[in-house]
């Protein structure tokens, strides 16, 4: 199992997860985060703004997933027709073991 | 060491903190999520829910169709609800009984929304206040 992170544009969340549960995805964690990027941030009339709003989306799945998750979010939260800086970034983590508590037992 | 993630009910934020704490595990992170689950497929299930909240709805300040349209949208799994996410750090060994110790403390009768928990593995950690590493670092 993989614990999938994607930051994505705050704007971008509703479609990303719309998407998400339409290709089979349904459950989701949701974080409001602020980061910045290798662009070190945004500067705008001098001022430098570092700690940019994103929204952190968490998605456990299984190994052979992958690849369809990995490709919806892309087509979802990319903007423009090659991306734009400040798309986000996808994190995938080895996931050991997953339990469901209302069910009590181990797995997705 | 592991890092054990667990998604849980605003409501049982201190129930868990007590448990973890029996567990002899007092050290965590907590912060606000949104999430949602798996989709509750029984529509029988739904149908009990719906009723249920249908009849809460107030119906002098809110038409049927719009409390109707309100209900469903909480029910069809678009819907993202307000959850804790706890993040603790832990040796191998003390895995099973954190993870006991939290389903323990969120089990309830509802059946769905109780959470989940992951748990990872972490290549290292630091302690900043002494720069130990490992598994000294945890606790």
């Amino acid at each position: 199992m993989l614990l999938i992170r994607a930051i994505v544009r705050p704007e971008k969340k509703d479609e990303v997860l719309a998407s998400l549960s339409k290709a089979g995805f349904p459950a989701a964690t949701v974080v409001d985060v602020v980061g910045r990027g290798k662009q070190k941030g945004i500067k705008m009339g001098g001022m430098l703004y570092d700690e940019i709003p994103k929204i952190l989306i968490m998605v456990a799945i299984h190994d052979e997933e992958r690849e369809n998750i990995i490709d919806v979010i892309l087509k979802t939260a990319r903007t423009g027709e090659d991306g734009t800086f400040g798309d986000g970034k996808i994190f995938i983590t080895p996931l050991e073991e997953v339990y469901t508590i209302s069910r009590g037992g181990r797995g997705l | 060491m592991k890092e054990i993630m667990a998604v849980v009910r605003m409501n049982k934020t201190n129930a868990t903190k007590k448990a973890l704490i029996d567990a002899g595990v007092a050290g965590f992170t907590a912060i606000k999520v949104l999430g949602r689950g798996k989709p509750v497929e029984d529509p029988a299930v739904i149908q009990e829910r719906k009723n249920k909240l249908l009849e809460m709805a107030v119906h002098e300040s809110i038409d049927a169709e719009e409390a109707e349209r309100q209900v469903v949208s909480f029910l069809d799994g678009s819907r993202l609800f307000p959850r804790r996410l706890f993040t603790i750090l832990a040796h191998d060994d003390d895995v099973p009984r954190i993870i006991e110790a939290i389903t323990r403390a969120n089990k309830t009768e509802h059946n769905v929304g109780d959470g989940t928990i992951f748990v990872m593995p972490i290549a290292d950690a630091v302690r900043v206040r002494t720069g130990e590493t490992g598994e000294a670092a945890i606790w």
